[in-house]
C-alpha cells in the first residue's frame, strides 16, 4: 500500500499552479521532497492534507481520499510539521500538551514530556519566547506523540542547529524502523534528504520532475570532471548540466548509461543532481 | 470541540485577565451602561480569540489536525455563549449582593435587563462571526466599526429601558420582550452558523 498516493492533481493560483502532479509514497519509506522556494512544496502539503481542494485530481493519505468524511480520522494517525510551529504565543508546552490530549485520541502524554526533556524545552516558557529551533522542536514533539503511522514535515529541520538537526533525523530514523511507519519530508536542506531518504521526489515551478529511489538516481548519473574538450565530446544526449570550474575544467553531470563505460565519473550527491537538473532545465 | 475551546481559553485568559477584571468591576458599580456592557462585552470575546489565531495562523496548523470544519466554527460560537452566560451570572452575582447594601435611585440591580443584555449578547455573536469567517480579522476591520457600535448602542439602550423602567413611575418592561429576544437570538445563531461554516469552508480552501 502506498502511504501517499497523488493522482494527476491540479490546483491554479492565479500566478502559480500545481500542474498534473503525481507521486506515490509506499508505505515504510521515507520521501523527500526537494525544490526552490515557491516551487509547490508546502502547496502539495496542504493538498495531501485537504487543507487545500484541488481543482482537479485524487489525493490518497494511508488508503483514504482526502476529500471523504473518513479522512477525518486518518488525520489521528498523520504526524504534521509545518514550516512554522502555528501555536498561540501565549500558550506554554504544558499548555500545548493538554490541548493536543483533547485533539488525539491516542495522545501520549508521558511520551510528549519524554521528547520535551530529550529537547530541553521548559514547560512553562511562553512559546513566543521561544527561539525558532525550540519552536520546530516544540512542533516535532507534538508530532510524535500521537502514535502517527505518518509524518508530514514542512523544512521541519529549518532553524535547528547541525547536532539537534541531526538529532531530530536520527529520532526519525527510529521511527521509520516499524514496517507501516513512512514520512514525506520536504527541505532546502538537500544533505538531510540524503542522508534520510529512500526516495527523493523533486518539484520545479509546480511540476514534478522526478520522483525516484534514491539509490537508483544516484547509480544513473554521474559526476564528470574534466576538460571542455573531453566534455564536448560526449554525446549532447548524455549531458544533463555542465559548468566552469575554472582553469579551463568543467564539471558535468551526465548519464552513465549515456557515455562510454570507461569514462571514470564520481559519484554525484543528491544536490548534485538538483543543481545540474536545474540549471540544464534554464538553459534549454 | 473541546480542544479548540481549551486552546481559546488559555488565548483569552493570558491576554484578556486584565481587561475582564475591569470588566467585573465595571459590573459592580451600580450604573446600567456599565452593568450591561460587561454582559454585552462577553461577545466580543470570540472575535478576539480568531484575532489571535490569525495573528499566529493557526488556522493553517488546525487544518492539518482531526478537527471538523463544523468543530472549528461552532467552537468560537460555544464560546461566545460560554462568555456571555459566565458574565450575566457574574453580574447577576456582583449587583445581587451589592443591592443588599445599597440601592441607587436609577439604573440599579435588574435581573431582566441583564437577561435582555445577555439576549443581546447572542445576537451579537451571531451578527459578527460570519465576517470574522468570511473577511478574517484583518480584512474585518470595518465589521470591527460595526461590532463596537452594536455592543455601545445595545448597552446604551438597555441601559435606557432600565432608567426608564425603574425611576420614571416604574413603568414595566412588555412581558412579551425576554421571550421575543430571545427568540431573535435564537434564530440569528441558527442562520449565522451554516453560514459562517460556508464562508470558513470557502475562506480555507
Amino acid at each position: 500500500m502506498n502511504a501517499i498516493e497523488l493522482s494527476h492533481i491540479n490546483k491554479s493560483f492565479g500566478g502559480f499552479a500545481i500542474r498534473d502532479l503525481c507521486l506515490a509514497v509506499p508505505s515504510g519509506t521515507i520521501c523527500g521532497l526537494a525544490g526552490e522556494n515557491g516551487a509547490g512544496k508546502s502547496t502539495t502539503i496542504r493538498l495531501l492534507m485537504g487543507a487545500l481542494q484541488p481543482d482537479s485530481g485524487r489525493a490518497a493519505v494511508l488508503g483514504v481520499d482526502t476529500s471523504s468524511p473518513e479522512f477525518l480520522s486518518v488525520k489521528e494517525d498523520v504526524g504534521v510539521v509545518l514550516d512554522e510551529a502555528y501555536y498561540p504565543e501565549v500558550l506554554n508546552a504544558a499548555q500545548v500538551g493538554k490541548v493536543m490530549a483533547k485533539t488525539y485520541r491516542r495522545w501520549d502524554a508521558d511520551q510528549y514530556r519524554a521528547y520535551l526533556q530529550r529537547f530541553d524545552l521548559p514547560l512553562k516558557k511562553a512559546f513566543k519566547d521561544f527561539s525558532r529551533g525550540m519552536k520546530m522542536k516544540l512542533a516535532i514533539a507534538v508530532a510524535m506523540s500521537h502514535s502517527p503511522k505518518l509524518l508530514v514535515l514542512d523544512e521541519a529541520t529549518a532553524g535547528l542547529d547541525p547536532i539537534v538537526r541531526d538529532e531530530v533525523l536520527e529520532l526519525f530514523n527510529e521511527f521509520t524502523r516499524q514496517e507501516e511507519h513512512s514520512i514525506l519530508i520536504s527541505s532546502h536542506i538537500l544533505s538531510d534528504l540524503e542522508k534520510l531518504c529512500d526516495y527523493i521526489a523533486f518539484l520545479h515551478q509546480g511540476q514534478l520532475l522526478f520522483c525516484d529511489e534514491k539509490d537508483r538516481l544516484l547509480e544513473t548519473y554521474g559526476l564528470f570532471t574534466g576538460t571542455s574538450g573531453q566534455a564536448d565530446s560526449l554525446v549532447p544526449e548524455a549531458v544533463i548540466g555542465r559548468e566552469s570550474s575554472g582553469y579551463g575544467g568543467v564539471r558535468a553531470l551526465v548519464k552513465r548509461s549515456e557515455v562510454p563505460a570507461t569514462l571514470v565519473l564520481d559519484r554525484p550527491t543528491v544536490e548534485d543532481v538538483i543543481l545540474f537538473l536545474v540549471k540544464g532545465g534554464k538553459r534549454q | 470541540m473541546k480542544a479548540l475551546l481549551m486552546k481559546d481559553f488559555y488565548v483569552l485568559w493570558k491576554q484578556m485577565r486584565i481587561f475582564l477584571l475591569i470588566i467585573l468591576i465595571f459590573s459592580a458599580i451600580p450604573s446600567s451602561f456599565n452593568n450591561l456592557f460587561a454582559v454585552v462585552y462577553a461577545a466580543m470575546l470570540p472575535y478576539t480569540a480568531g484575532a489571535y489565531d490569525e495573528r499566529s495562523k493557526w488556522d493553517q496548523l488546525a487544518a492539518m489536525m482531526p478537527y471538523a470544519d463544523r468543530d472549528v466554527v461552532l467552537s468560537k460560537y460555544v464560546l461566545g455563549w460560554l462568555a456571555t452566560a459566565a458574565a450575566a451570572v457574574i453580574s447577576l452575582l456582583l449587583q445581587g449582593v451589592i443591592s443588599l447594601f445599597w440601592q441607587p435611585t436609577s439604573g440599579g440591580y435588574s435581573p431582566v435587563l441583564i437577561l435582555l443584555a445577555g439576549c443581546a449578547a447572542l445576537g451579537i455573536v451571531a451578527i459578527m462571526l460570519p465576517p470574522l469567517f468570511r473577511f478574517g480579522v484583518e480584512k474585518g476591520r470595518v465589521v470591527m466599526f460595526l461590532f463596537i457600535f452594536l455592543v455601545c448602542g445595545s448597552a446604551g439602550a438597555l441601559s435606557s429601558i432600565a432608567i426608564i423602567s425603574t425611576s420614571y413611575g416604574g413603568t414595566q418592561l412588555p412581558a412579551w420582550l425576554i421571550p421575543a429576544m430571545a427568540a431573535a437570538a435564537l434564530v440569528l445563531n441558527a442562520v449565522s452558523i451554516p453560514l459562517s461554516l460556508r464562508f470558513y469552508r470557502r475562506h480555507s480552501r
